[in-house]
């Protein structure tokens, strides 16, 4: 029987592989499960236990699902990957979603999408001064709401 | 906890439940005339530096702890909702300041024709009051909650001064205009509860950091918890945080004597007031009265006719997004308060359906945003998945509609026969099917906003012809009207059945018009309290 720590690395190893299909490398980036992203990936889960729930049971379930995924090609891991969409959109949504936020909080993707990545607090934005002058064209329009008189 | 010294079970004037968009207004203006108030709210007082727009992992405190759904939230101080049997899932947040703190802050107002739907329509019910009776109000609740805006807008009677110019429509806000200006069709920008400039107690100028829908961290965002609740708490007013209501208690005569609730300790408590204001939102307004049934009110309180639960109206959303070829940073600035159109407002018969819609133009977020889908389906997974999230990053714009959802008797809001919350007080179930007036609306919406999405310059155009997470807008379960055999409460929220019983959140429409609620909601708020003011000396203590 398995110990905890044991699943806990077999499904490890599975995250990964299931990253690497999610996000494939791209210019100078390795694959998704190639980054290091997993044990992030469990840290964010485990804020909120509902999630948490539903994200163990994602990982379960495609495991039973897909007990060689690991070994299996990619045509096959993407069939695998495929199959469990249709099968459990719930719990596929869960694993796509973190696996994103994850992926995309990265600051070497953020290097390669320039994206700026910093928080947006307190700094926020700046953008242009309200231009009146964008009105001229409507406020040529004669009022047409309804009247009840 | 207690924010005011005072004892809990001492009588007060009047008991207001629900610390949201309603309650604080209410609660506010009779502080300020004198009465002796206290709210129960079953959340807390919320710190915006713990928003989530202040978290590097927004996207992720968004679908958990900060999830509009308390369903996906499930915070102690939430209640469960059985939405199996609605396409509709309704969202809400439970504190101070309520739903508010979650809001976009879009504040359109109704139209004249909106109180008048039977005369000039013949569906629903016209409203037992007028939009110039309610004006006063809405330019009342503008100066407390502070408006950006600008007046001469077409499509809408004239309106007082706005506080604050209109927020800066962006690069990519007049990108999506242009589409409007070649077809020819209304658009102008939006009123919002969002300063553009310093404006209120404290309260900075919008950092357009585009999270204001995640709580405000630059409390530029009007929730109640920054505006009128501090107005209330100096007047006097008094609010217990973590107060659960189990139900509104009555005497033999049937007349409101206060509420039994759970406290922050999970210790039962009793309140005790000359009057009850309930102010728990379209939902737990009606989940309250029903669950407070009694042997002079078998069916619940104030529900006489039945009505209690009965004619729920979301505002189903319909989503058309496109992109653009060019790169806007469109994560810049408020989410939903760019511009509106309301072109297609008013009916015209000769489209298939009465009564209309409004369009609330949208932006995007960053790149998490986008590859899961906000607003539209995920970035694929794979092979494709960068290609499709560098066309969509910083591209993306979208079209929400607000179609008005008349009132029907099968949509409700009763008592779930097993699911409860942490308390055991039975969770609201939601019923609600779409009408095909509805329907009929968003596909005409649909098809139009294509249109303004491709004169714009837009491709790869989506749309999500319901959004599930979308029952922002929770109306009409305990409607208003002149008839006591028809409605809940009288014009000035009072109850037909229960003198002393009083409700002022969106439970009381009567239509729902095709615009964000909350001013309207507010406006009444404060015309009710203002009507026991001037009325209703003897709740006074």
């Amino acid at each position: 029987m398995a110990t905890d720590a044991q699943r806990s690395s077999v499904y490890e190893e599975l995250l990964d592989a299931i990253l690497d299909r999610f996000i494939p490398a791209v210019d100078d980036l390795p694959s998704a499960g190639q980054m290091g992203l997993t044990p992030e990936i469990v840290r964010l889960a485990a804020q909120q236990d509902r999630f948490n729930g539903v994200f163990e049971n994602a990982i379960e379930a495609f495991s039973t699902m897909n007990p060689t995924f690991a070994a299996s090609n990619g045509d096959q891991q993407d069939d695998a990957i495929r199959t469990f969409e249709s099968a459990s959109p719930e719990l596929f949504g869960a694993l796509l979603s973190i696996a994103y936020i994850v992926y995309y909080k990265d600051s070497r993707v953020h290097a390669r999408i320039g994206w700026e990545g910093r928080s947006p607090q307190p700094d926020g934005n700046v953008m242009e001064p309200w231009d009146e002058s964008v009105l001229e064209t409507v406020r040529k329009r004669k009022p047409f709401w309804r009247s009840v008189d | 906890m207690t924010s005011n010294t005072g004892s809990v079970n001492e009588t007060v004037d009047i008991l207001v439940i629900g610390a949201g968009a309603s309650g604080g207004a209410a609660t506010a203006w009779l502080a300020e005339a004198g009465f002796k108030v206290k709210c129960l709210e079953q959340g807390y007082w919320q710190d915006p530096s713990k928003y989530a727009s202040a978290s590097q992992d927004y996207e992720f405190e968004m679908m958990t702890n900060w999830a509009p759904d308390p369903n996906m939230r499930q915070r102690d101080e939430d209640y469960p909702v059985n939405d199996s049997e609605s396409p509709v899932t309704p969202v809400m947040f439970n504190g101070v300041g309520g739903s508010t703190i979650l809001w976009t802050a879009h504040t359109p107002r109704f139209h004249p024709s909106d109180f008048r739907v039977k005369t000039l329509d013949g569906v629903a019910d016209d409203w037992p009051i007028s939009y110039d009776e309610l004006e006063e109000f809405y330019d009342l609740n503008d100066e407390v909650m502070g408006c950006s805006g600008i007046n001469g807008d077409p499509a809408n009677p004239p309106r007082s001064p706005r506080q604050m110019p209109p927020l800066p429509l962006g690069t990519d806000g007049k990108k999506l205009i242009s589409g409007f200006e070649k077809l020819g069709w209304h658009w102008w920008p939006s009123d919002s509860y969002i300063n553009s400039q310093r404006y209120g107690e404290g309260r900075d100028a919008c950092n357009f950091c585009g999270h204001n829908h995640m709580g405000c961290y630059q409390r530029a965002k009007s929730s109640t918890d920054l505006t009128y609740w501090p107005r209330a708490l100096r007047s006097g007013a008094e609010i217990e945080t973590g107060a659960r209501v189990r139900r509104i208690t009555t005497d033999d005569s049937g007349r409101a004597t206060g509420a039994d609730y759970v406290d922050s300790n999970g210790i039962e408590q009793h309140q005790s007031a000359r009057a009850v204001i309930m102010a728990a939102n379209g939902i737990g307004t009606p989940r309250l009265l029903l669950n407070s049934a009694s042997d002079t009110h078998p069916d619940g309180l104030g529900n006489s006719t039945g009505l209690v639960g009965k004619n729920l109206m979301f505002h189903p959303f319909a989503m058309i997004s496109g992109t653009f070829p060019e790169k806007m940073k469109t994560w810049q600035g408020p989410l939903g308060n760019i511009a509106f159109s309301q072109e297609f407002y008013e009916t015209d018969k000769s489209r298939g359906f009465v009564r209309g819609y409004t369009y609330q133009f949208q932006r995007s977020l960053g790149p998490a945003w986008i590859a899961k889908g906000g607003f539209r389906d995920p970035v694929p997974w794979g092979k494709d998945h960068h290609e499709v999230l560098e066309k969509r990053l910083g591209s993306v714009m979208a079209m929400a509609v607000i179609g008005e959802d008349l009132p029907e008797h099968h949509n409700t809001v009763d008592l779930d026969p097993e699911l409860t919350d942490s308390d055991g007080i039975p969770a609201p179930r939601i019923r609600y099917t779409l009408s095909k007036n509805s329907r009929d609306q968003l596909d005409h919406a649909i098809e139009n906003a294509k249109k303004a999405l491709e004169a714009a310059g837009a491709s790869d155009i989506f749309v999500d012809p319901m959004m599930r997470q979308s029952g922002w807008h929770l109306m009409g379960t305990a409607r208003m009207g002149d008839d006591p055999e028809k409605s809940v409460v009288d014009k000035w929220g009072q109850s037909h059945d229960v003198d002393n019983l009083f409700i002022v959140d969106g439970s009381v429409f009567v239509t729902g018009a095709a615009v964000n609620p909350t001013p309207t909601i507010q406006a009444l708020a404060l015309r009710t309290a203002d009507h026991i003011v001037t009325n209703r000396q003897d709740l006074k203590g």
